[in-house]
């Protein structure tokens, strides 16, 4: 497939006319969009390529350009509306929200309304208070509407394309400081993304930022300055606000256990409030969830250190993305444990029953690499000490991830399957590893004296008994051979 | 086309003792809601019979019984939704009754705020000129509703695009208690088109005739592409506002009384052979009767189908 460089405003005007051209139902309406090709020029050129029939300079009437568009959809045709700033939703909220979300069930089915209503939302420009509301969480709240946010040009394209054929009701939300700050490589000709699930847009596995729109792209931001920390955020581009893709999130989180939800809208009853809500539900999380919003004030100023000190960006994304990683973690077996150094991955769960049992090896000094090859070898041939506690279980992994606890300096990070604590010779003889919540097992090396070492293995006497600590230990002598 | 009067009296006389029968029903706790049409009946009889039915559109007011019958619904069908009876072909028992709708028959699904559907009327419209056929729609509400700012909006847009629509106002000079001097400093509201360049007239509501003239003529003129007609059809409203209104509170008994003596029904007698009209009154009562009968016993909405029909698909 040939793709082109467009913005995020080129890939809108593309969909809606390339839409047209393919159905003539196809039909724009708003205010301005006609000879001005509308305020920010989404429908720039289209009438001269389709006509005054087909796109519609309407009168300043949000209202009834709503509720219009709602009865040529009933009528049979395929209505694209333009709301030019999600401020003015407000007035046509009645009609979408109050009877197009409700024609489908209020007939059982008998009229139904493909409509989409498009506009810009979100603020950043000096709009002020009526030119930069973000208005999602209102809508969202509306059972028969869809709601779409994309971030991206390939998106914005796909995703207005599937609204238009969408049989329902959906509302599009376009950033405006997505419009032309947002380049991306967009499909050439058609282009369908009709899947309601969101979008990876950047991998990792410390923690999961969701976000929309432009702040997605501040979340993008943030997670580069964390991974220069050290932190890998995983960052999730939600883009169908309703119906959620519920099962993406959940998956997302299963992994991370950690969430940060930073929406332009503001905090209170926001959709960081539902995405909250349900990961607690489903009880995938190991901290407590985070979110990022416009504070509950009421309006956006329109001076320039006024709106920037309200608007969410990277700065506060990453802090709070840092202090998620350093809050109080609750395990899944339920303890909750503070951290022994705020920031870092040592930790432990005084209620894990654990068990211990020595033995001695002959070790050379530098023994590091020989050591990790071998517990990765007794982990295979004993999986129960190679398994996480999961809500679901204990469970089994076939993939061996060995977290190094190296001393103070470099502790472990999280996340592994199993912890190898080394501190090497200025580690004691003799110690008892903690065995890390959620995992069934550690092994710590005790400082080489005389060409041998202790090698104490910890287990979670839950997941692993003293067999298959012997059958470990045993596995792991005859590795070192 | 003449007024088939022996066909509109039946009509009208069908819609009056449905609603009495409706008006018991709900009033004795066998049904939830009863909206009355009575003395509303000419002007639904007037424009259902200049409607040609499953071809135009209609985006009707709740009292337009009479035209729902004329165009198609069958009283057992509307028994069916006044009971909310799982087979309600107009909401199947998630609307209460008076809430009409039917695609086949081209009836525009009416809302509970009002009058919202006057600008679903307008869209559906504009759809048929797009379109390029030549179906009219009809849009009808109260004196209440004309106060509203969104008929301001759609009446506006119809005008501009020249659609082809009828606006009908059925002024009962009520808006449920608030009387006519609250409603608007202009009481002659049939005169309102003017303000948006759309020729109108207004009608003496329970003269069926003379609805039915002015239907014909702003039917036509849609049908013709020379865009939309306001009329204003004066009426009275016999019974309470719904089963759960108290009328005594708000208007005086002689008022109504005198307002009885012009009864639609009444007026259309006059014009018909006395034997013949109480022969259609008789199969009227007859027809309501067990036609409520018959729906009360049909199932009852489903609790199995609340969850469907939020979207097309269920993810």
């Amino acid at each position: 497939m040939s793709t082109h460089t467009l913005t995020l405003l080129d890939a809108v005007r593309e969909s809606l006319a390339e839409e047209m051209a393919r159905d003539e139902r196809v039909i724009l309406l708003g205010e301005d969009i006609g000879r001005l090709g509308g305020v920010f020029r989404a429908t720039e050129g289209l009438l001269d390529r389709f006509g005054p029939e087909r796109v519609i300079d309407m009168p300043m009437a949000e209202l009834a350009i709503a509720g219009v568009s709602m009865g040529m959809a009933m009528r049979g045709l395929r209505p694209v509306a333009e709301i030019q700033f999600a401020d003015f939703m407000h007035a046509a909220m009645d009609h979408l929200a109050g009877e197009a979300a409700r024609l489908r069930y209020r007939t059982a089915g008998d009229w139904t309304c493909p409509l989409v209503v498009r506009t810009a939302y979100g603020g950043g420009f000096r709009g002020g208070p009526y030119h930069s509301q973000s208005v999602e969480a209102f809508y969202a709240h509306v059972p028969g509407l869809k709601v779409m946010a994309p971030s991206f040009p390939d998106d914005a394209k796909g995703m207005l394309t599937a609204a238009i054929r969408d049989p329902d009701p959906v509302l599009f939300l376009e950033h405006k400081r997505t419009y032309r700050a947002i380049t991306g490589s967009v499909p050439e000709g058609e282009h369908l993304v009709d899947d309601g699930r969101l979008r990876v847009a950047r991998a990792g596995d410390a923690l999961t930022i969701v976000g929309w729109g432009m702040m997605l792209h501040e979340a993008l931001a943030a997670a580069e300055e964390l991974a220069a920390l050290g932190i890998e955020a995983e960052v999730l581009d939600l883009r169908w606000l309703l119906p959620l893709d519920r099962e993406g999130l959940l998956s997302a989180l299963r992994r991370t256990g950690r969430l940060l939800v930073v929406h332009e809208d503001t905090l209170t009853m926001g959709l960081g409030a539902e995405l909250c809500a349900l990961a607690a539900e489903a009880g995938v999380l190991r901290a407590p969830p985070a979110r990022v919003a416009m504070p509950d004030i009421g309006g956006i100023p329109v001076a320039d250190r006024m709106e920037d000190a309200v608007i969410p960006n990277r700065r506060g994304i990453a802090e709070a993305a840092r202090k998620l990683m350093g809050e109080r973690d609750s395990s899944p077996l339920g303890g909750e444990v503070p951290r022994t150094a705020r920031g870092r991955g040592t930790w432990y769960d005084a209620s894990i029953p654990e068990a211990a049992s020595v033995v001695e090896v002959a070790l050379p000094e530098a023994h590091l690499e020989a050591v990790v090859a071998a517990v990765a070898e007794a982990c295979a041939a004993v999986p129960e000490c190679n398994a996480t506690f999961t809500w679901e279980g204990i469970q089994l992994h076939d993939q061996v991830s060995i977290e190094l606890d190296l001393g103070p300096l470099s502790p472990a990070g999280g996340g592994g399957t199993f912890t190898l604590v080394d501190y090497g010779a200025s580690g004691s003889l003799l110690g008892l590893p903690a065995v890390r919540p959620g995992q069934t097992a550690a092994l710590r090396v005790g400082a080489v004296r005389g060409g041998s070492a202790y090698l104490a293995l910890a287990v979670d006497h839950r997941a692993v008994d003293g067999a298959a600590a012997g059958r470990f230990l045993a596995a792991l002598r005859q590795a070192l051979g | 086309m003449i007024l088939d009067l022996d066909r509109a009296y039946q009509v009208m006389s069908t819609a009056r003792h449905m609603d009495e029968r409706m008006w018991r029903l709900a009033r004795s706790g066998r049904a939830h809601f009863a909206v009355p049409c009575s003395g509303h009946e000419a002007i639904g009889a007037a424009y259902g019979l200049a409607l040609q039915p499953g071809h135009d559109f209609v985006a009707p007011h709740y009292r337009d019984l009479a035209a729902m019958l004329a165009l198609g619904l069958t009283p057992r069908e509307v028994f069916l939704h006044f009971f909310a009876r799982r087979d309600d072909p107009c909401a199947h028992g998630r609307q209460p009754y008076a809430h009409w709708g039917s695609r086949k028959l081209g009836i525009v699904s009416l809302q509970g705020p009002q009058p919202n559907h006057v600008t679903h009327g307008v869209g559906v419209a504009w759809g048929s000129k797009l379109m390029g056929t030549d179906q009219v729609t009809w849009i009808s509400f109260g004196d209440g509703g004309a106060q509203k700012g969104e008929v301001h909006e759609a009446m506006n847009i119809a005008a501009v695009h020249r659609l082809p629509c009828v606006f009908c106002v059925e002024n009962n000079y009520y808006t449920q208690s608030v009387p006519s001097r609250l409603e608007t400093a202009q009481p002659e509201i049939g005169t309102r088109g003017a303000g948006y360049g759309i020729p109108g007239e207004s009608v003496d509501g329970m003269d069926v005739e003379a609805v039915h003239s002015a239907a014909e003529r702003a039917i036509e003129r849609a049908r013709s592409g020379e865009g939309p007609t306001y009329l204003e059809a004066r009426c009275y409203r016999f019974l309470p506002n719904t089963s759960n209104d108290d009328d005594t509170r708000y208007r005086s008994r002689e008022e109504v009384d005198a307002a009885r003596r012009c009864d639609p029904l009444l007026l259309l007698r006059q014009k018909l052979d006395a034997a013949r009209a109480d022969a259609v009154d008789e199969e009227a009562i007859t027809v309501a009767a067990e036609a409520a009968e018959w729906a009360e016993g049909q199932p009852a909405g489903d609790p199995e189908d609340v969850l469907e029909h939020t979207y097309a698909h269920t993810s």
